[in-house]
This record gives structure tokens, C-alpha cells and sequence, in this order.
């Protein structure tokens, strides 16, 4: 072998140990220094994918947008009316609460974000949206949509985050049933990318008894998710020698996300 | 050379932006096109081991400060079973495995046979991918392996695999800027033809 080409493996060989080495924090450090170097030319990539997107829609056949206005204001009219019985709820639920002296419920302070795209990663499932550190974005916020919980943030960076999706085996959520004692871990399941990919509830008792349709909802425990967002229902349960598992359908539609919302840290979850 | 190799890091680093922008084939079970690869391998049998080398730290490097994941957090009582993240720079090791077996048919790239190389760099996205799942495999343990995750798998390999000849055909052109042969023997056939 060429003295050269062995100095070249030895350098190889140390480099790559000194980066299999570093610690989480320094990790970080670099990929913020990554996306903080390609930054400008991600900003000047999605907006041409915006423009693009933009000229597609206005091409769309003015009959078709008709339509969907006309169907856009009959569904304003009807949530309008949903929403002033639920303003007469809230009202109502403030003025039992206060009369029974409870602590006033806490209400979620979110920042709405747009899912700027899917990230280019080969097994991961994660997406990026356009808030970031500027707008109080920080690590391990939950993000929602009107459906359900969406995932978690991973990665804050000045203007957009990266969010991992509940559909990554990463991303555990403390989770119960509703209508039954059953809690247990809420996560995706490895190599799932066809259809809507279900999740694994795991760590349940031996004699689960659920039922198909039952819903599950975050239990508030575990210091990431607040209390009673809507995860998925129960599909099937597989009971086994220690523990039994049950399959979720996400309540959150994976293939349609537009709009999503994260929860600031102005409210703590349960320890 | 120095010049070629400069442009072929800066080739890279470029395909670090536009891989960004390539999205996921749902109707082909997710598959993508994975262009920072298929620019390193095309480039690995085109180049010294040293460079190779560099070229493989610098891919390996970047693609892990790009896909890695931060741990989960949470309260250990409750997450008492975290999921296990990779180590950040496997894949300097990875890029460097794939970057040995393209120079393993250098040889034959420098007698003007290209194409062997091309259909190698399937093969070699392919390993690339099947090792990357084995070791998130191992990390967090429960083997499973859907049909879907094969033809992912297969579907990104050949996919990535049709647009080797437009990278090679981009470091033939690059070459010939710097007045550098990528393919020495091929070159002098060509000479003693003419």
C-alpha cells in the first residue's frame, strides 16, 4: 500500500472517530451551523416551490374555485353557529368552575406554523415548518393540528423548525384509553410509509379489554405532552405473554399536512 | 487534479442543496432519488483513495449533521424504554465502505467502461441502504422487515441508479475543463485509434 494512501486511511479513521464522539450538545451545534450555512438557499428554494405551487392554483378552473367557495361559505356559516354554542359553553363551564372554586383550566398559547415540506431523509419521518427560535419556538414542543397531535419539535433553528412526525418509531407519546384504566407508550412503527401508517400502543396490561373505534388520547404524564389531545382510535389489540399491544389509526391525516399549531411552553404539562 | 477535485467537493456539496428539494415518490413505496450519494460514488471511482477519502468524511459528515436526530427527552420514569438514536457519523463510515467497493472496478472505469460503474452504483445504494437499516435494526432492536421497506429499498436504488450516466457525464465534462483524464486508458485507445 502507498504511504499516502495509508496516511489518507488513518486520517479517515480518526476523523470518523472523532465525530462518532461528540456529545448531543456539539452535535447540535453543528447541525445548526449545517442548516444556518444552507439556510439562504432553502429560503430562495421553497419560495420558487411556493411561486410554483401559487401558478398552479390560479391556473385552476375558475368553475372549480367557484365551487369551493360556495362550499367554504356554507361550512363558515355552519361553524359559526357551532362556534357560538361552544363561546356559550366556554361561558358557561368559566361560571361552574368558578363557583366550585376550581383552578381555571389552562388553555394552550400556540404559534401557528405552515409544513414548509418533507425532509430529505430516507428513514426518518419528519417534516419542516416556517416558525422557529423567533417566534419562542424551542426542542420537544408538541405540534398539533385541528385533528390531533402531529409530532414534536427536534430541531429549532432561527426561522423554521424540524418537526419529527407521531408516525416515527422516535417519537413515544405517555398515552390512555378512553372509557378504560389502560395507559401505555404511543409510537410509530419502523419501515411504515404505505397508506396511513397505524401506530403501536405498547406496555398495556395482559387483559387489555379494548374495543375497536375506542379513542386515545395523551395521558399529560412524561413532561412533553399536555394532558388530552386526541392521538388515534384503537384498530385491533394483539395480546401477549406479558403485556398486551394495540394498533391505532392516527387521528391526524400524515399525507394532507397544511397547517399546524405548537404548543408554547407557557403551559407545563404533569410531571 | 487539484483543480477537479476541488470542483468535484464543490459538486458535492452542491448536491447536499438540491437533494433538499427532491421530494419522495409516494406511488414507489416512498422512494427517492439520493443524489448526494450517487454524486459520491460517481465521483469516488473517478478519484485517488485519498480523495475519495475526503470526499467520503465530507458526504458522511454533512448527511448525518442533516438527518440526525435529537434524543427524546421526557421524563425517564415515564419513557423508561427511550428508541435508541444513531450515532452521529455512521455514515462517515458508510459513505467510506461505499466509496471502496466503487474503487474496487476503477480498473475498469479507466478503460472507458463507465457503465459497470453506473450499474455498481445501484448496487453499492442499495447495500447503503440495507446496512443503514440493519444498524437501526441493531440500535433499537426488533428485526422486522416489511415487503414495503424491500421495495423502497429497491425502488431508491434503481432510481438513483438511472441518473448515474447524467453525473458521470457532468465529471467527464468537469474533467475535460481542467484538462484532467478521469479515464487514462481509455484516453490513450482513443489516441493510438485515431
Amino acid at each position: 500500500m502507498k504511504p499516502l494512501n495509508l496516511i489518507a486511511i488513518l486520517l479517515f479513521v480518526s476523523g470518523a472517530v472523532w465525530a462518532l464522539t461528540r456529545s448531543e450538545r456539539t452535535v447540535r451545534e453543528i447541525q445548526c451551523s449545517y442548516f444556518s450555512a444552507i439556510a439562504p438557499f432553502l429560503k430562495s428554494g421553497s419560495q420558487t416551490e411556493a411561486y410554483a405551487r401559487s401558478f398552479l392554483d390560479e391556473v385552476q378552473h375558475s368553475k372549480v374555485l367557484d365551487a369551493e367557495l360556495a362550499t367554504v361559505n356554507r361550512e363558515m356559516g355552519r361553524l359559526r353557529i357551532v362556534e357560538s354554542r361552544y363561546r356559550e359553553l366556554e361561558r358557561e363551564n368559566a361560571r361552574l368552575c368558578h363557583a366550585l372554586d376550581f383552578k381555571t383550566a389552562s388553555t394552550f398559547n400556540v404559534a401557528t406554523a405552515q409544513v414548509i415540506r418533507r425532509q430529505p431523509t430516507t428513514w426518518w419521518q419528519t417534516v419542516e415548518i416556517d416558525v422557529g427560535e423567533e417566534r419562542g419556538i424551542g426542542t420537544q414542543l408538541a405540534v398539533l393540528s385541528n385533528e390531533g397531535l402531529v409530532g414534536i419539535v427536534d430541531r429549532p433553528a432561527k426561522d423554521r423548525s424540524s418537526v419529527i412526525l407521531l408516525t416515527d418509531e422516535a417519537c413515544q407519546v405517555s398515552a390512555k384509553v378512553e372509557d378504560s384504566p389502560e395507559v401505555g407508550i404511543l409510537s410509530g412503527q419502523r419501515g411504515q410509509f404505505e397508506g396511513t401508517p397505524l401506530l403501536r400502543l405498547k406496555f398495556l396490561s395482559k387483559n387489555a379489554t379494548l374495543r375497536s373505534g375506542q379513542r386515545v388520547f395523551t395521558t399529560g404524564r412524561g413532561g412533553i405532552f399536555q394532558a388530552n389531545i386526541l392521538l388515534g382510535t384503537i384498530v385491533s389489540v394483539e395480546k401477549g405473554a406479558e403485556d398486551s399491544e394495540a394498533l391505532v389509526r392516527p387521528a391526524v391525516n400524515f399525507a394532507d399536512l397544511g397547517t399546524v399549531f405548537v404548543v408554547l411552553a407557557k403551559d407545563p404539562p404533569k410531571k | 487534479m487539484t483543480r477537479y477535485t476541488l470542483i468535484t467537493v464543490l459538486l458535492v456539496l452542491a448536491s447536499f442543496v438540491v437533494q433538499q428539494f427532491l421530494p419522495a415518490l409516494t406511488a414507489l413505496h416512498h422512494s427517492r432519488v439520493l443524489l448526494v450519494q450517487l454524486v459520491f460514488l460517481c465521483a469516488a471511482v473517478t478519484v485517488g483513495q485519498p480523495t475519495m477519502l475526503l470526499l467520503a468524511f465530507v458526504c458522511g459528515f454533512l448527511w448525518d449533521a442533516q438527518c440526525t436526530l435529537g434524543v427524546h427527552g421526557g421524563d425517564p420514569e415515564i419513557y423508561n424504554q427511550p428508541v435508541e438514536s444513531l450515532r452521529f457519523g455512521y455514515s462517515i463510515l458508510l459513505f467510506g465502505a461505499m466509496g471502496f467497493l466503487m474503487q474496487g472496478i476503477q480498473p475498469l472505469f479507466k478503460q472507458g467502461k463507465w457503465y459497470f460503474s453506473a450499474l455498481l452504483s445501484g448496487i453499492a445504494i442499495l447495500l447503503y441502504l440495507a446496512a443503514e437499516y440493519l444498524i437501526i435494526t441493531f440500535a433499537r432492536g426488533g428485526f422486522t422487515f416489511a415487503k414495503a421497506t424491500a421495495l423502497q429499498m429497491a425502488y431508491t436504488s434503481l432510481l438513483t441508479m438511472l441518473f448515474s450516466p447524467l453525473i458521470f457525464w457532468m465529471l467527464f465534462g468537469i474533467a475535460s475543463i481542467c484538462a484532467h483524464s478521469i479515464n487514462p486508458e481509455a484516453a490513450k485507445k482513443r489516441r493510438r485509434h485515431f
